[in-house]
């Protein structure tokens, strides 16, 4: 505004100048382009809205860019963790072997999520498979006595919009200062409190910093497991003679229990590790966008910057040449 | 060298490893496994285990001792899987600090009312038993 107001009071001190041919078309290119920018400045979004922008995307990516850097960090440590607490859960397999088949009358399916979000399809994965096993549950017919339960808050809140019926227990913020073994085990005791035949834990199984899938792990109360391990040639537990000061039911249900606290011990520590991994990717990607969107903001801002700038010249040299003419 | 034990815990595998003879802490009391043992379930309490022959040691007669906290050994075809919820090295555990432990977990055991407490007191004492035990066979032996 204040360039025009310039620009006129240049063009009437020269007065009398040369008349130049185009001076004509100029000015009325200049008044043409004037009223555009008038009215423009309604229809897209003004520089300094532009601006702004920008400055708000460069602040977000700094900040994912340090989140991704904190979840590798952690991740590492996690890595190590999980590693070393494979070991416990492989002798129990092989004992008394995975039965992820198996129709049990009451059951508990235990899906393990993280407590915060931005971590990419994690959590919204396990729900969906989750709710699949629920399903099929249903339709083989023992859906009456499953109970729901959910580690973590993710889990809590999709899971109790889809199936709230079933929900009973939700542990959160296990993972706020270590994941304990003793803490996998007070939640093993709560779980076999009504004497579950089936305890299904659903988790993501960290494979590498790339890969983590849905995993199913199946811990099965003593005696549904006797009759999963007869075989023809006999039970596969009698080959071992149970020594102790109880019967050899009780031994096994301490068995059964101790293995579910492990596999819960493993499966969030592997849940765990797979959420630092899934932000890691997850960040990195959104400081990438970030950088592409900034990009394109930032060569967008310079266009009108220099627009506005070359309109401006246009009219002070139209009003001038204007003037020059009258 | 003819048993083929594994002493695993939840947070890690603790020892592999070969030896000759091992003895349990089952609830029982203690149990002695050599080679050809009948296959076996059976649970631990919490005390010490004791491995005689293991590849750590220099000779045969040897023995080292671990303080195991409670589990559950499987025996067989000489293949020996402890399954513990916590397990410690006697070389890593401190003599004075273990009997000093081992003494005030006693009087408070014996200063323990209330279930609660007697429960917890018990569990403390076991442990720091266990411990006290376990560099006590390592210092004589």
């Amino acid at each position: 505004m204040a360039l025009r107001n310039a620009a006129s009071f240049l063009g009437q001190r020269l007065v009398g100048a040369a008349e130049l041919g185009i001076s004509a078309a100029k000015s009325s290119a200049g008044e043409a382009l004037t009223n555009a920018f008038v009215t423009d400045g309604v229809r897209h979004a003004s520089n300094q809205a532009v601006k702004q922008r920008i400055r708000a995307i460069k602040n977000i990516g700094k900040i994912t860019k340090a989140m991704k850097m904190v979840a590798a960090s952690k991740m590492k440590n996690a890595q190590v963790a999980v590693e070393q607490s494979r070991g416990i859960v492989n002798p129990f397999v092989r004992l008394f072997g995975d039965h992820p088949g198996v129709d049990g009358k009451s059951g508990v399916t235990v899906a393990v999520t993280s407590d915060r979000g931005l971590c990419g399809g994690l959590n919204s994965n396990i729900t969906k498979y989750t709710r699949a096993l629920l399903k099929l549950d249903a339709a083989a017919g023992e859906s009456a006595n499953t109970q729901l339960v959910s580690i973590g808050d993710k889990g809590r809140s999709q899971l109790m919009r889809a199936e709230s019926r079933l929900f009973t227990y939700t542990f959160a913020e296990t993972y706020k200062v270590r994941v304990t073994f003793a803490q996998a085990s007070l939640i093993a005791e709560e779980l076999l409190k009504n004497n579950p035949e089936v305890v299904k834990v659903m988790f993501n199984k960290f494979r590498s910093a790339i890969s983590f899938k849905p995993t199913l792990a199946t811990v099965l109360t003593p005696e549904v497991l006797e009759k999963q391990l007869t075989e023809p040639s006999g039970n596969r537990l009698d080959a071992y003679e149970i020594e102790a000061t109880h019967e050899r039911s009780d031994v096994l249900r301490d068995l059964a229990e101790f293995q579910l606290a492990a596999t819960l011990y493993n499966a969030m520590l592997e849940n765990n590790c797979s959420e630092h991994a899934s932000r890691m990717s997850a960040m990195e990607n959104s400081t990438k966008s970030a950088g592409e969107m900034l990009g394109k903001l930032t060569l967008e801002y310079n266009r009108k910057r220099q627009a506005t700038i070359t309109t401006e010249l246009i009219e002070i040299i139209a009003g001038a040449s204007a003037l020059m003419d009258a | 060298m003819s048993l083929q034990i594994s002493i695993l815990t939840p947070e890690r595998p603790f020892w592999n490893g070969q030896a000759d003879e091992i003895i349990l802490p089952t609830e029982t009391g203690e149990m002695g496994v050599l080679k050809n043992h009948a296959p076996i379930i059976t649970g631990l309490d919490v005390g010490a285990m004791l491995i005689r022959g293991g590849q750590a040691s220099g000779s045969k007669d040897e023995w080292n001792s671990y303080a195991i906290m409670g589990g559950f050994a499987l025996v067989k075809q000489n293949q020996v899987t402890i399954l513990a919820n916590e397990a410690v090295s006697a070389e890593n555990i401190n003599p004075e600090e273990a009997k000093e432990a081992f003494e005030s977990a006693k009087a408070n055991l014996e200063k323990a009312e209330g279930v609660k407490e007697k429960v917890e007191a018990n569990f403390a004492y076991k442990r720091a038993k266990a411990r006290y035990q376990v560099v006590k066979v390592l210092k004589k032996i």
